[in-house]
C-alpha cells in the first residue's frame, strides 16, 4: 500500500514538475490525482477496507502526500501565471511614442487673461469693479473730468463722435464720475473700471480705434500721492515682477493734480536697455496722479474733505510686455493660431 | 518744441551733459523725447572735393568720382546720383564710417568698379529736412563753394550743436520758451541765469503813437495787442548764429525781420508778427471777429471765407491776418519793405484753436497762444526784437509802443498750508522747503501770521490756481523719487465685482472648458453685413448708430449684431487655411432708442459662437468627423446646464442667419432663451463660407434672468435601480422631446428619467419612419423593486406613446 502511494505521489509530482502548457494541463493533474474521483483521493475513499490499526498510518501517509501535491501544484500555479503575464505583457507591447489623444478644450483671449489677473489683483487690495456705458455723454467722458469743450488737452485724444455730445468713450475715465454720482458725497470708494475705449486712431502696430482700457480710483480721508505711489507699486510688482523697478515722472492730465506717469523697468532686458524700451531701460506703463478738486466738486465731493488718487492705464500693453507680443493688431485679429496659444 | 544746447548755454551755464540735463528736466515734467547728438555717426565723413566725374562704364545711371578729400591720394567713389559736378564739395562717408541711418560703409566695388566711400544726401547725415530747400533735400547735399576739403563734415554743417526735442505737457506753456526752460534749468542745476539785457534805443524821431492806431473790438478774444514800429528797414539775410539758433529749433531761416520775430517768440515764448507798414489800410490794426462771409487771403497764398468766428486783425479796409495762425498776403513783409509794424499780443488760446482746427493751419505760433502766453510780456517781446534789428543796423525805432491793455490781469494769488500739502503728497517737507522751492520757481510767498502762506503766482504760470496746483511745483521739484511709498489707510472692504461681470466671466470660464475659443472684436459694422446676414429689411437690427467721423468708411455704424463679428472672425480664419474654428465673443450691441440719437442707447451683451471643421482634433486615432447640429446644441445645452438654466422647451423656429429647418430655439415661455443652428447656406454663400457652419446666439441679461443660483445635492440612491429599454418605429416627424415629455408623464411614481440611446433610419426601416431607443431608470428611495412593480409604470409608458404617437414596439 506504501509502495502504491509512494508510487502516485513520485509520478504526480514528476506529472505537475513536467507541466509545460497552460494552467489547464496543471489542472488536469490535480484533477487526475487530488480531484473528487482523482487516484489519490480514491486511495482515502477505500480506506474503509483497511485495518483500524493501518488505518491512522496509512491515512497520514497519503494527505502528507496530499499535502506535498498541492505544495508542488501551487509553486508550479505561480510559476505558469507568472510566465503566461510575461507573455501576454511581451504581447501587449504597444508604441508609447505615439501620441496622445487629444481632448479639446477653448482658449480664453490673452487680454481677457490679463484682464482677469488685473481684476484678482485689486479686487485683493479691496477695490470693486465698476462699469459705465461705452456709448458715453461728452458730459462724463470730458466735462466732468475737468475737460471743458476746447480745452487743449483734448487734442490728446480724437473721439468717434455720434452727436455733439455722445460719443464712444475715449477712456474708462467717465466711470470715476459716474461711480462718485452713485456714491453718498464724501463716502469712501476703492474701485477699478474695465472697458472697452474708443479712439480715432489709425491702425497700426501699437494704436487701435478700439482698446481695453483700466481706471482705478481710491477716495477717503486722507489719501495720498505716496498711497498712490505704494498701490501703484504693489500692483506691477504682482502682475509683472517682484523686483520690477517703479519710476514716478511728473505729468499732466486736466483731471489730476499733481499728475504722473508710472514707468517700470523694461521687463525684456531687465533695464539694461534694449528696442522695446528704446534703449532707455524703462517703459511707460501708465497715467496717474490725485484727483483734481474740481473733479471731485464736480460730482458732489469735497475736496476739502477727502481726497484721492486715479491711475488708468492699457490692458493691451501689459499683455504685449508680458507675453512679449509686438504688434497690437494680433489681439483683434482673432486668429485661431495665435488664439490656441494662451 | 525743440531747442539746442547753445541757445540754452547763452543764458545758464550748467555743466550736465545733454543726456543728464534732459533727464534732469524729464524728471521734473518738463519731458524731453529725444536728445539728438550733434554729428553723431558723422565721425568719419570729410567734406570732399570732385576732381573728376565720368559714366561708368556698365550703367546708365552711375558715376565714376575721385574725390579730393585732404590727403595726398585721390579717393575713387561710385556714386548713383544725378546732381554732381566737378568741382562740388559734398560730405564724403570715408570706410568705416557708421551713419546715423545704421548704414556702414565699407570698400565694395559697384557694376565691378572699386568704390572707396560714399557720397551723402542731408537725409542720410540725419539733417534737419524741415529747414532746407527742395534743392538741399533732394540728391547730394552741395557744401558752399569756399568750404575748406578734408575738414569734418559735422563741422562743415554745423552739426556741432546737441538738440533736446520736447514733448511738453498741455499746461505748461511758459516752458515753450528758452526763458522758460532755463528758468527750470536754474532750479534743477542751482546756476543762476544771465538773462540779456533788454534795452532799445529810439532813435527815430517819429513817434509810435502817431504812425499806427491798435484797437481791441472783441475784449474777450484778446486782452492786449502792443505795437512798435520800425523805420528805415533793411530786409536782408540774418546773421548766421541766429540763423543756425533758427535751425536748431526747426525753424527755417527766411529774412532778418521774420527771423527775428521767430527767435523772440522762441526766446521769450511771446509769438509776433511783423507787417509791411505801407500795405495797412488807414495804418491801423484792430483785433475783432471776423465777418462771415469775408475773404481771408493768407501768407500761404490761399483764400478762405470766414465763418464769422474767427478772430482777425484788420486794417482800416480788410483783414491783414488770422490773428495768431497766420498773417495775411497782402501785408508781407517783402525785400521792398522799408517800414515794419511790429505786433505782440495776447488772443485767447480757445478761439486760437478752433480756427487753427478748423483751417488745418498749425504754427508755432498757434501751439503757443493755445497753451496760454504771458501776457504781461508784449512790450518786452517788442523791445527785444527792435534791439535785435537795431543791432543789425536793420533799422530805426520810433519812440514808444502802443499798447492797447484793456484790463489789466491781476497777480494770482493762492493760499496753502504746509500741512495741507504734507497730507496731499505723503510727506513730511517742512515749511520753510516749501517756500524755497516755490521761490526758485519764482513764486512769491508771504507768511499769512497762522502758519500758511499767500502765494503771489508768477505771470507766466497761468496753469497755477489752486493749492493743489502748489503741491505739484513741490513734489516735482522735490522729486518724485523721495516721497516713500505707503498704502491708504482707511477703511478696508472686501473686492467685489458685479453681478454681471461675474456671469460674464462665468459663461467664458465654460465655454472654454467646452472648446470654445474666445475672440475680441471691435464694435463696429458695416451695413453690408446686414444684407450679407440677409436681415430683412425692417429688420431693427438694420437700425444702427452711425458714427459722425468714422476711421474708414469699411465701419461706420456701431453694431447691432454679435453674430455679424463673429461671423467676420470666422471668415479671416478660413481664409487663412484655419479650417475648425469654434469661436466665441461676449460683448455688448448697441439698439438706439431712437435714431439719430438724443439719449444713450441700451447696451446689451451677448454670447455669439461659430463652429465648422473636425469634431475632433486632427490625430491618428480619432476620427475625421465633421461636427454636426447637435455639437452646436451640445455646447449650449452644456452652458445653459452650467449656467443653471433649467426647465426650458426646445422648439423649432427661425433665427437670423440660421437654416430655417435646423435651427433650434431654446425658450422660457415666449422668451428665447438661446438659438443655435446651422449657418443658412445662402448666408454661406454671401460670405463665401464654404463648408457647414453653426452658429449660436443668447442675450447675457436673458441668461441672467433664467440663472438660478439655488442648487440641491440629489441624496445618493440607497437601493438599486431598475432599467428598461424601449424600442419604437414612428414616423419621421415626430420629435424626439414630444416622446420623452409623454414618457415622463407617464413613467409612474419610481420613473426617475429617460434617455433617447439610439436614432436610426436607413435598412430596414420603412420610408417615412425612423427607429428610436429609450433606456428609462426607475428607482425607489425606500425599497428595492420588483420587476412587477416596474412593469406596470414601463406598460402605461408604452400603451401611452402607441396611442400617442402611433409607435410601433420592435423586439
Amino acid at each position: 500500500m506504501e509502495s502504491k502511494i509512494e508510487q502516485l505521489r513520485q509520478e504526480a509530482a514528476k506529472a505537475i514538475k513536467d507541466v509545460a502548457g497552460t494552467l489547464n494541463d496543471l489542472n488536469d493533474i490535480r484533477v487526475k490525482y487530488l480531484g473528487k474521483k482523482g487516484e489519490l483521493t480514491s486511495i482515502l475513499r477505500g480506506m474503509g477496507q483497511l485495518s483500524a490499526e493501518d488505518r491512522p498510518r496509512i491515512g497520514q501517509i497519503v494527505n502528507e502526500a496530499r499535502q506535498q501535491l498541492e505544495q508542488l501544484i501551487a509553486e508550479k500555479n505561480q510559476e505558469l501565471k507568472a510566465k503566461e503575464m510575461a507573455k501576454r505583457l511581451a504581447s501587449e507591447r504597444i508604441d508609447v511614442t505615439l501620441p496622445g489623444r487629444q481632448t479639446s478644450h477653448g482658449h480664453i483671449h490673452p487680454l481677457t487673461l490679463t484682464l482677469m489677473e488685473i481684476k484678482d489683483i485689486f479686487m485683493r487690495m479691496g477695490f470693486s469693479v465698476e462699469e459705465g456705458p461705452e456709448i458715453e455723454k461728452d458730459y462724463f467722458n470730458f466735462e466732468a473730468l475737468n475737460l471743458p469743450k476746447d480745452h487743449p488737452a483734448r487734442d490728446m485724444q480724437d473721439s468717434f463722435y455720434i452727436t455733439e455730445d455722445i460719443l464712444m468713450r475715449s477712456q474708462t475715465s467717465p466711470v470715476q464720475a459716474r461711480t462718485m454720482q452713485s456714491h453718498e458725497p464724501n463716502s469712501p470708494i476703492r474701485m477699478i473700471a474695465p472697458g472697452r475705449v474708443y479712439r480715432r486712431d489709425d491702425y497700426d502696430a501699437t494704436h487701435s480705434p478700439m482698446f481695453t482700457q483700466i481706471e482705478g480710483m481710491v477716495i477717503d480721508k486722507n489719501i495720498s500721492f505716496a498711497d498712490l505711489k505704494g498701490t501703484l507699486e504693489d500692483f506691477l510688482r504682482q502682475i509683472f515682477h517682484k523686483d520690477v523697478k517703479v519710476r514716478l515722472r511728473p505729468s499732466f492730465f486736466p483731471f489730476t493734480e499733481p499728475s504722473t506717469e508710472v514707468d517700470i523697468s523694461c521687463v525684456m532686458c531687465k533695464g539694461q536697455g534694449c528696442r522695446v524700451c528704446k534703449g532707455t531701460g524703462w517703459l511707460e506703463i501708465l497715467g496717474a496722479g490725485m484727483i483734481h478738486p474740481n473733479v471731485l466738486k464736480m460730482s458732489g465731493y469735497d475736496p476739502t474733505k477727502v481726497s484721492g488718487f486715479a491711475f488708468g492705464m492699457g490692458v493691451e500693453r501689459i499683455t504685449m510686455l508680458k507675453y512679449g507680443i509686438d504688434d497690437l493688431r494680433l489681439f483683434y485679429d482673432n486668429d485661431t493660431r495665435l488664439l490656441e496659444q494662451f | 518744441m525743440q531747442v539746442s544746447i547753445k541757445w540754452l548755454h547763452d543764458y545758464i551755464d550748467f555743466t550736465e551733459t545733454s543726456d543728464e540735463l534732459a533727464d534732469k528736466l524729464t524728471m521734473a515734467g518738463i519731458p524731453v523725447e529725444n536728445v539728438v547728438h550733434a554729428g553723431e555717426g558723422l565721425e568719419k565723413v570729410v567734406t570732399g572735393k570732385v576732381e573728376s566725374i565720368e559714366r561708368h562704364p556698365d550703367s546708365d545711371h552711375m558715376f565714376i568720382t575721385q574725390m579730393n578729400v585732404g590727403q595726398p591720394e585721390l579717393v575713387q567713389i561710385v556714386t548713383g546720383a544725378q546732381n554732381v559736378k566737378q568741382g562740388d564739395i559734398v560730405p564724403v562717408a570715408m570706410i568705416g564710417a557708421k551713419l546715423p541711418n545704421g548704414l556702414k560703409i565699407s570698400k565694395g566695388k559697384l557694376r565691378g568698379v572699386p568704390s572707396n566711400g560714399m557720397l551723402c544726401s542731408a537725409d542720410e547725415l540725419k539733417m534737419d529736412l524741415t529747414t532746407l530747400t527742395d534743392e538741399q533735400k533732394d540728391g547730394i547735399y552741395i557744401l558752399p563753394a569756399d568750404t575748406e576739403v578734408g575738414i569734418p563734415a559735422k563741422d562743415a554743417l554745423g552739426l556741432d550743436d546737441d538738440i533736446l526735442e520736447f514733448e511738453l505737457t498741455a499746461n505748461r506753456g511758459d516752458c515753450f520758451s528758452v526763458f522758460g526752460l532755463v528758468r527750470e534749468i536754474a532750479v534743477l542745476t542751482g546756476n543762476t541765469p544771465k538773462w540779456p539785457e533788454i534795452k532799445v534805443n529810439e532813435d527815430d524821431e517819429a513817434s509810435t503813437a502817431d504812425m499806427i492806431k491798435i484797437g481791441i473790438e472783441a475784449n474777450d478774444l484778446c486782452s492786449r495787442f502792443s505795437a512798435r514800429v520800425l523805420k528805415n528797414v533793411k530786409v536782408m539775410e540774418s546773421p548766421e548764429w541766429m540763423q543756425a539758433r533758427l535751425e536748431n529749433a526747426g525753424i527755417r531761416a527766411i529774412n532778418n525781420i521774420v527771423d527775428v520775430t521767430n527767435f523772440v517768440m522762441v526766446e521769450l515764448g511771446q509769438p509776433m508778427h511783423a507787417y509791411d507798414y505801407d500795405q495797412i489800410s488807414g495804418h491801423s490794426l484792430t483785433a475783432r471777429k471776423a465777418i462771415a462771409g469775408e475773404n481771408l487771403h493768407t501768407l500761404d497764398d490761399s483764400s478762405r471765407i470766414a465763418k464769422g468766428e474767427e478772430l482777425i486783425i484788420a486794417d482800416s479796409e480788410k483783414p491783414a491776418g488770422l490773428a495768431g495762425v497766420m498773417g495775411g498776403l497782402e501785408s508781407e513783409v517783402t525785400e521792398n519793405t522799408t517800414t515794419v509794424v511790429l505786433e505782440a499780443a495776447a488772443f485767447n488760446g480757445v478761439s486760437i484753436r478752433r480756427t487753427s482746427r478748423a483751417c488745418g493751419l498749425h504754427s508755432e505760433a498757434s501751439g503757443r497762444f493755445e497753451r496760454g502766453v504771458d501776457v504781461t510780456q508784449t512790450m518786452r517781446a517788442l523791445d527785444r526784437a527792435a534791439q535785435l534789428l537795431q543791432d543789425m543796423g536793420a533799422c530805426t525805432v520810433t519812440k514808444g509802443i502802443v499798447d492797447v491793455y484793456p484790463e489789466e490781469k491781476k497777480p494770482v494769488s493762492v493760499d496753502f498750508i504746509p500741512a495741507q500739502i504734507n497730507n496731499r503728497l505723503g510727506t513730511d517737507i517742512s515749511g520753510d522747503k516749501m517756500v524755497e522751492i516755490l521761490d526758485s520757481l519764482g513764486f512769491r510767498c508771504e507768511e499769512d501770521g497762522k502758519g500758511g502762506y499767500h502765494v503771489a503766482v508768477p505771470s507766466w504760470r497761468n496753469d497755477v490756481t489752486f493749492m493743489e496746483d502748489l503741491s505739484e511745483e513741490v513734489a516735482r521739484i522735490y522729486g518724485f523719487d523721495n516721497i516713500h511709498a505707503s498704502t491708504p489707510r482707511g477703511t478696508m472692504v472686501q473686492g467685489v465685482q458685479s453681478p454681471l461681470q461675474s456671469f460674464i466671466d462665468r459663461i467664458k470660464v465654460t465655454l472654454t472648458h467646452i472648446g470654445m475659443n474666445e475672440e475680441l472684436s471691435f464694435s463696429f459694422t458695416n451695413p453690408d453685413m446686414f444684407d450679407k446676414m440677409m436681415l430683412p429689411a425692417d429688420s431693427p437690427l438694420r437700425q444702427a448708430i452711425p458714427i459722425m467721423n468714422p476711421l474708414t468708411d469699411e465701419a461706420p455704424l456701431v453694431r447691432t449684431s454679435l453674430l455679424a463679428s463673429v461671423l467676420e472672425n470666422a471668415i479671416r480664419n478660413l481664409s487663412r487655411k484655419n479650417e475648425d474654428i469654434r469661436l466665441y465673443d461676449v460683448a455688448p450691441v448697441f439698439y438706439p432708442k431712437a435714431l439719430p440719437l438724443t439719449e444713450l442707447p441700451d447696451e446689451v451683451v451677448k454670447v455669439a459662437g461659430f463652429m465648422c471643421g473636425r469634431r475632433n482634433p486632427m490625430s491618428w486615432n480619432t476620427s475625421n468627423d465633421m461636427i454636426d447640429f447637435y455639437d452646436a446644441k451640445g455646447i449650449v445645452e452644456e452652458l445653459l446646464a452650467k449656467l443653471n438654466i433649467t426647465r426650458y422647451q426646445v422648439v423649432a423656429g427661425e433665427y437670423t442667419a440660421m437654416h430655417p429647418g435646423k435651427t433650434a430655439l431654446f425658450k422660457k415661455g415666449k422668451e428665447i432663451v438661446a438659438a443655435v443652428g446651422e449657418l443658412h447656406p445662402q448666408v454661406a454663400e454671401n460670405l463665401g463660407i464654404s463648408k457647414k457652419a453653426y452658429i449660436f446666439e443668447m442675450d447675457v441679461p436673458t441668461l441672467m434672468k433664467y440663472s438660478s443660483d439655488k442648487f440641491s445635492f440629489d441624496v445618493l440612491p440607497k437601493y438599486p435601480a431598475i432599467v428598461r429599454d424601449l424600442a419604437m418605429l414612428v414616423d419621421e416627424g415626430v420629435n424626439a422631446s414630444d416622446i420623452e415629455k409623454t414618457i415622463t408623464k407617464n413613467g409612474g411614481k419610481f420613473f426617475k428619467n429617460v434617455t433617447l440611446f439610439d436614432v436610426y433610419t436607413g435598412k430596414q426601416i420603412a420610408d417615412g419612419k425612423k427607429s428610436m431607443a429609450f433606456t428609462m431608470l426607475f428607482q425607489s428611495n425606500d425599497k428595492t423593486l420588483t420587476d412587477e412593480e416596474v412593469d406596470e409604470s414601463f406598460n402605461n409608458i408604452i400603451a401611452a406613446v402607441e396611442k400617442e404617437f402611433d409607435a410601433e414596439l420592435r423586439g
